[in-house]
C-alpha cells in the first residue's frame, strides 16, 4: 500500500521570541487509522521536538487535547485524520490566551468553573441528620447528561459570547451549575442561582447553540443554560407568591470555597 | 480564520501568569457558520421588529382616530414600499420562528411536574402548527374573510 502523506499546518508561538502566533507546515507520513493527535505526536517525536501541545488519556476522557482543527474545536484524540484532506490546520482553542504553540491558558476557565460552586452542598450534613441520601433513577436522569462534561473547553472556543463578554461564566461552568441545582442531594440551589442570574450568568447566553454542536460528550450545555434560565425566572417569580424560607446557615464546607466531601 | 477580533481579556485569569501570552482570537468560522449566522440574523432582526412595532402603534392610534383615519392608513399600506417591507418582515419572522422552534424543546426541563417532557418532535410540530394556524387566522382577518 502506498504511503499516504498529509501536511499539517500548525500554529506556533514562542512567548520569548514571537510577538504573534505564526504557522508552520509539516509534511508527514500518516497511517489510515490515525487521529489528529497521533499526527501531532509524530511531529513532536520525529520532526520537531519543540512543538508544545497538551494531551493525556488518548481516549476522549481527560479533555486535555482540545484544539481547533480546520477551524472547528475538536478533541484531537477522537478526531480521525482521515476526516480531512491533504492539508489539516491545527490551532490552539479560540477565545483563550495562548501560552505556547497549541497550549492555551486554562486558569481563567478554572476560576469560572469554581465560581458556580460545582460540588454538592450540605450532602454530608443531611446524611448525618436523615441517613443515607437516596436518589431515584428518574431523579438521576434529570441531570446525568450534564454531569458528563470533561472540561475540555471546546464549548468556550465555539461560543461567540465568550469572545465578547469577559465576565461571562461560559457554557461548561453554567451547565455544571445547573447540573448541581438539579441534583436532589444538593441544597445549594438558592446561593447558586444568585450566581447564575448575576452579570455574566445564564442571561448573558444568547443561545447560538454552537457549544452543544461541538461538545464531544453530548452534554448539551446550551440546553442546560436555557433550562437554568427558566428555573431562575420561576425562582424569581415565586418570591412574589410563596413566602421565602430563610436560607440555612451556611456550613463550614459551604462557607469555604473548596468542595466538601459530602 | 476569522478576521474579527475577540476581546483581548476574553478568558484571561484574574492574575496574569508567569509567561507572556498571545491574544485570544474569536471562533474561526464566525460569523459565516450556520449557527453564528442565525444568531446574528436574530440580533439584526430586532431592528425590523422595532419598525413592525411602530407600525402596530400607528394602527392602534388610527383606530382611536376614527374609521376614516383607519381606512386611510390601510390604503397607505398598499404602497409598494410598505408591501416590500411587510414581505421582508414576514419572511424574517417565519425564518426566526422555524429556527427557534427547533431549538425550543431542549429549553424545557426533562420533567414537567410529574410528567416527562413530551417528545421533541411533538413539541416542534405543535409549535409549527400553532404558527401556521395563527398566520392563517391573521391572513383571513386581513382579507376580511372572517
Amino acid at each position: 500500500m502506498a504511503e499516504q502523506k498529509k501536511t499539517l499546518v500548525v500554529t506556533r508561538f514562542d512567548p520569548d521570541r514571537d510577538q504573534t502566533p505564526t504557522t508552520r507546515e509539516y509534511e508527514i507520513p500518516v497511517e489510515a487509522d490515525w487521529k489528529v493527535l497521533d499526527a501531532l505526536n509524530y511531529i513532536k517525536a520525529q520532526v520537531d521536538p519543540t512543538l508544545s501541545h497538551r494531551w493525556s488519556c488518548r481516549m476522549a476522557v481527560c479533555g486535555s487535547c482540545g484544539m481547533n482543527v480546520n477551524g472547528e474545536p475538536k478533541l484531537t484524540c477522537k478526531q480521525p485524520l482521515s476526516a480531512y484532506g491533504e492539508r489539516v490546520e491545527v490551532a490552539p482553542l479560540a477565545n483563550f490566551p495562548v501560552i505556547r504553540d497549541l497550549v492555551v491558558e486554562m486558569d481563567g476557565f478554572m476560576e469560572r468553573l469554581k465560581q458556580v460552586k460545582p460540588w454538592i452542598i450540605e450532602a454530608k450534613e443531611e446524611a448525618k441528620r436523615e441517613g443515607t441520601n437516596r436518589q431515584s433513577h428518574a431523579e438521576l436522569m434529570d441531570f446525568k447528561q450534564f454531569s458528563m462534561c470533561i472540561n475540555c473547553m471546546l464549548c468556550y472556543a465555539a461560543c461567540p459570547v465568550v469572545a465578547n463578554e469577559p465576565d461571562y461564566l461560559g457554557p461548561a461552568a453554567l451547565a455544571l451549575g445547573h447540573r448541581y441545582n438539579q441534583d436532589t442531594r444538593d441544597h445549594g440551589g438558592v446561593e447558586r442561582n444568585q450566581i447564575l442570574r448575576d452579570d455574566g450568568g445564564v442571561f448573558s447566553c444568547s443561545y447560538a447553540n454552537e457549544c452543544s454542536e461541538v461538545c464531544p460528550k453530548g452534554v448539551d450545555p446550551a440546553g442546560a443554560i436555557q433550562q437554568a434560565k427558566l428555573n431562575n425566572v420561576l425562582d424569581w417569580a415565586k418570591r412574589f407568591v410563596v413566602p421565602r424560607r430563610k436560607p440555612r446557615a451556611p456550613t463550614a464546607a459551604a462557607q469555604s470555597d473548596e468542595p466538601g466531601r459530602g | 480564520m476569522s478576521t474579527l477580533r475577540a476581546r483581548l481579556d476574553a478568558m484571561r485569569p484574574s492574575q496574569a501568569g508567569p509567561t507572556r501570552t498571545a491574544d485570544p482570537r474569536p471562533p474561526d468560522h464566525f460569523p459565516s457558520r450556520g449557527n453564528y449566522r442565525s444568531y446574528l440574523m436574530f440580533g439584526l432582526g430586532s431592528s425590523l421588529m422595532l419598525l413592525v412595532s411602530a407600525n402596530l402603534l400607528r394602527v392602534v392610534k388610527s383606530l382611536g382616530d376614527g374609521e376614516r383615519a383607519f381606512d386611510a392608513l390601510l390604503e397607505s399600506f398598499a404602497h409598494p414600499l410598505y408591501l416590500g417591507f411587510h414581505l421582508l418582515a414576514f419572511v424574517w419572522l417565519s425564518w426566526v420562528a422555524l429556527h427557534f422552534f427547533a431549538l425550543f424543546p431542549k429549553t424545557q426541563p426533562f420533567r414537567i411536574g410529574p410528567f416527562k417532557r413530551p417528545p421533541d418532535a411533538l413539541l416542534v410540530t405543535g409549535l409549527r402548527a400553532l404558527f401556521l394556524l395563527s398566520t392563517l387566522l391573521v391572513t383571513a382577518l386581513l382579507l376580511g374573510v372572517l
